[in-house]
């Protein structure tokens, strides 16, 4: 091999590129481009960055945010300023004027509104709603199955469309309102998908205009919009990955609002008198997975000594500075069917005490024949969830409350997009785990959660591999029960059986908190945990930093 | 001729190896690259048609085959799936890449300097205070981690911001990618100046390593170099002190230094995965260490083989450089 030399001229070149460019210094400041330009530009900053725009080929809570700016949905939540958290969960007609549903339950007649424009100018009408459904449904691959149910979408008129399900759907209009059903232009998307997936065209309050990846997302008010123009005039979405960062730049003004920031962070936030901290109760719950296949995880007083070992209340007042409430039950409190009476009867049945969960774990090894202390590897996500904002403290604290009644545990922190197909294909004895409503409704945590239908190497989310026939015939009974009051008893039957069988321990639901300057008005958070920015607007002519 | 030709081919060769050890590698992982971008909310049908839409359920050597004739007949080095999905990854390097070439110059343009004058400092004033000050710095230079530096850094620094190319109210659109390099040919210095904010604090963490090796080696190479007779012979001649130390000396102890600071920005060129990550700085390293955490085969490819070919052209460049400097290195061979 030649011996590698080289000659100062390298060095020279250096420095004079060197002098070249500081050399600039001061002969600059004639030339600008648009800083800002419009006075209302909001600025959002988030941890994260969208992956695809296509409503059908995320499941990503970042894209999430830009989409339902962007797009209408035939049906939504409503998000009037000012109603109570319940109120806003209540559906309300939006590109949908009204519907109809016959006798039995089976199909489905919508009349929609007439005289909207998609962004590119093209016109919402029934083919473009039958265009958008029909691909919700066969070429969504997260959250297709919400549509299964729907055999046939038709035209019935210009502006009506008639929907034929092969069994009555008491969650249908839940799910017509979620962001995978966001109705996009046809032309835009036949024309060029994977350009549609970036530069996404909707009816929506906001119409895109550009997106440079991990720097920043723009959207401008549609001033035609149905509803009318939405309160500024432009919006910036910043991906600010570290924390730190993302507070910095809001106390100095730079972004307007930030979200996902951790408990203690917020309450730091909340001292400083030019920001205020939004709270709504949220639609989640986070839980600790138990491995039911597992020996001897499947004996059910091992599972109910766990339950027994772990403080919720402290739990909440440590890792989530008491923005969350301990959980008994997998449904949140904000969805119907919730079971409070499971709270009481775990406090009296199996309420808190290390001793007690300690004899339990004595008895149980003695019957089946293993020892104490046992080891179990626990699965800890690292990076954090709304439901599980400090999962490495709240692993920590689950392995220091289960030492006592003599189980080891090693807390192993995996990457969160490896993490959930590995509980899914079983990997995991506990594991930190949790879900946020997609739909309002409790079939979303209990069928989707623990029935065995769920059980699947490659995508199931029953990640405790819990099998209970009997749950299951009530589960898949609910799921066609138009009467309310009806299925509402089925589930809380389930909550009664998880709470008797224990296949996991549900810890907190936990508060959603987003903190904003104090200059913007009337942007307030969702129950469902979306971002709709159309209300937005600053109370003085403040604008963009 | 002879030498140029046969390295071109052994260039070749190591980026064919590297490419088919990547693709093999990522492949044979247990990670699903659907789920990984689905997550929770695929559903087990769904996730095995797009495997199969995407190719991924063929055998390994079929896929090989595929993607090679891709790129030969087509030049298509195929699109995203997870990191930036249905991008064509020839686009993705083309944004990921100057972030990265920039970044690496900035850090060279002060770890080079720096480096060197320390290194001088330190062999004028031989076992002196200053020697003591740089030789401690430059160790605490190769020691102290980057992430740690550059979260120091960020908490000291905080009116400087790190993570984007260019203020976010600032609406500027590259031609080539290159925002410091091309803005002032376009007359654009507000922007310039904004940038070069923006840079500085990934820059400074990026650059305390080679500037502390850079040090070392100009402190070690000045020292043999200034106990030499035609230093003193200089002197003896009335050449002042720092005439003799720059003129005379420097000339002769640069070689070995540029060597090394060539190698260095080779390093830097390939993607600063701990700086890139810490900053949020959109480059070539960040892209692979988000492509290997959500499993997006093409962005693996296709940034190992950016890397694989930075070093390839690197080494190559600094070796034909030797040659063209010193004759004696061509003909024998090797």
């Amino acid at each position: 091999m030649p011996r590698r030399s080289a000659s100062p001229l390298a060095l020279f070149a250096a420095a004079a590129s060197l002098v070249l460019i500081t050399g600039c210094g001061g002969c600059g400041s004639s030339s600008s481009s648009a800083g800002g330009g419009s006075s209302q530009t909001l600025v959002y900053g988030r941890g994260g960055d969208a992956d695809s725009l296509d409503p059908v080929k995320t499941s990503s809570g970042e894209s999430v945010t830009v989409l339902t700016n962007v797009f209408d949905t035939l049906v939504t939540y409503d998000d009037t300023p000012g109603l109570s958290p319940q109120e806003k969960l209540e559906i309300v007609p939006a590109l949908a004027e009204s519907w109809r549903i016959s006798e039995d339950g089976l199909v489905w007649t919508f009349k929609l509104r007439e005289g909207v424009e998609f962004h590119d100018g093209t016109r919402f009408d029934a083919d473009a709603a039958v265009f958008n459904l029909l691909r919700a449904r066969d070429e969504g691959v997260s959250y297709a199955a919400n549509f299964a149910a729907i055999e046939s979408i038709e035209k019935a008129g210009d502006y009506e469309i008639t929907l034929r399900l092969s069994k009555p759907s008491p969650i249908l209009l839940n799910n017509l309102a979620l962001f995978a059903a966001s109705i996009g232009s046809p032309t835009a998307i036949k024309e060029d998908e994977d350009r549609f997936a970036q530069r996404p065209i909707g009816t929506g309050p906001f119409r895109f205009v550009s997106w440079q990846p991990k720097q920043k997302l723009t959207l401008a008010s549609n001033e035609n919009h149905w509803r009318g123009p939405p309160g500024v005039d432009r919006v910036i979405i910043v991906p600010v990955d570290q924390n730190a960062a993302r507070i910095q730049m809001l106390e100095r003004g730079e972004i307007h609002i930030a979200d996902n920031l951790p408990p203690s962070a917020l309450d730091e936030l909340a001292k400083n008198p030019a920001i205020e901290i939004l709270s709504d109760p949220g639609q989640n719950v986070g839980y600790l997975s138990i491995n039911n296949e597992k020996a001897p995880l499947n004996d059910v007083e091992v599972r109910r000594a766990i339950w027994q070992a772990i403080d919720r209340q402290r739990l909440v007042d440590v890792v989530y500075a008491g923005h969350a409430s301990p959980a008994y039950t997998l449904v949140p409190p904000t969805v119907s069917a919730h079971e409070p009476e499971i709270e009481a009867r775990s406090k009296a049945e199996r309420p808190f005490d290390p001793k007690a969960a300690r004899e339990k774990m004595e008895a149980a090894a003695k019957a089946g024949g293993f020892t104490l202390p046992l080891r179990l590897r626990l699965f800890q996500m690292n990076q954090p969830r709304p439901y599980m904002q400090q999962p490495l403290e709240t692993a920590n604290f689950i392995r220091d409350a289960l030492q006592p009644i003599g189980i080891e545990v090693e807390i192993v922190p995996i990457d969160l997009r490896q993490y959930w197909q590995r509980l899914q294909r079983g990997e995991h004895d506990l594991a930190l785990a949790g879900w946020t409503s997609d739909n309002n409704d409790p079939e979303n945590f209990l069928y989707n959660l623990l029935d065995y239908d769920h059980i699947n190497d490659e995508g199931g989310n029953n990640l405790s591999r819990f099998r209970n026939e009997e749950m299951h015939n009530w589960l898949i009974a609910a799921q066609t029960e138009m009467d309310p009051a009806k299925r509402e008893a089925y589930y809380r039957d389930a909550q009664r059986l998880v709470f008797d069988q224990a296949p996991l321990v549900p810890l907190v639901y936990t508060e959603v908190r987003t903190a904003q300057r104090k200059e913007v008005d009337g942007f307030d958070l969702h129950p469902t945990g979306l971002a709709k920015l159309r209300h937005a607007r600053f109370a003085t002519e403040a604008g963009a930093p | 001729m002879s030498f140029l030709l046969r390295r071109s081919l052994q260039a070749a060769l190591t980026m064919l190896v590297a490419f088919l050890a990547v693709f093999v590698a990522i492949r044979t992982l247990p990670n699903n690259p659907v789920l990984a971008r689905f997550g929770q909310h695929a559903s087990p049908e769904r996730v095995a048609r797009e495997m199969a839409d995407q190719g991924w359920d063929r055998p390994i050597l079929e896929q090989v085959g595929a993607f090679l004739s891709g790129v030969f007949t087509e030049g298509d080095l195929g699109e995203s799936f997870a990191v930036e999905p249905g991008r064509p990854i020839a686009q993705l390097l083309g944004e990921r890449i100057p972030a990265t070439i920039e970044l690496a110059l900035a850090a060279s343009l002060i770890a080079a300097p720096l480096g060197i004058a320390a290194g001088i400092v330190a062999a004028v004033w031989k076992n002196g205070l200053p020697d003591i000050v740089v030789m401690i710095g430059s160790l605490l230079g190769v020691c102290v981690p980057v992430f740690f530096l550059g979260i120091l850094l960020m908490s000291i620094f905080t009116s400087l911001p790190a993570g984007f190319r260019l203020p976010i109210s600032m609406d500027y659109e590259s031609a080539t990618g290159f925002v410091l390099l091309e803005a002032p040919f376009r007359g654009e210095f507000v922007v310039f100046f904004a940038a070069l904010k923006q840079i500085l604090l990934p820059a400074v963490a990026l650059s305390t390593i080679p500037a502390a090796i850079i040090s070392r080696i100009a402190r070690s190479g000045m020292i043999d170099v200034l106990s030499q007779d035609y230093v003193r012979t200089a002197r003896a001649k009335g050449a002042s002190r720092s005439r003799t130390v720059l003129a005379h000396a420097f000339p002769n102890a640069a070689i070995p230094v540029a060597n090394i600071a060539g190698f260095q920005l080779g390093m830097l060129l390939s993607g600063a995965v701990l700086t890139e990550t810490v900053f949020s700085w959109p480059g070539l390293g960040r892209l692979m260490v988000d492509g290997v955490q959500a499993s997006d085969y093409s962005v693996v490819q296709a940034g190992a083989m950016a890397v694989a070919g930075t070093f390839v052209i690197v080494n190559f460049a600094v070796d034909a450089f030797a040659v063209w400097l010193d004759p004696r290195l061509r003909g024998s061979g090797s």
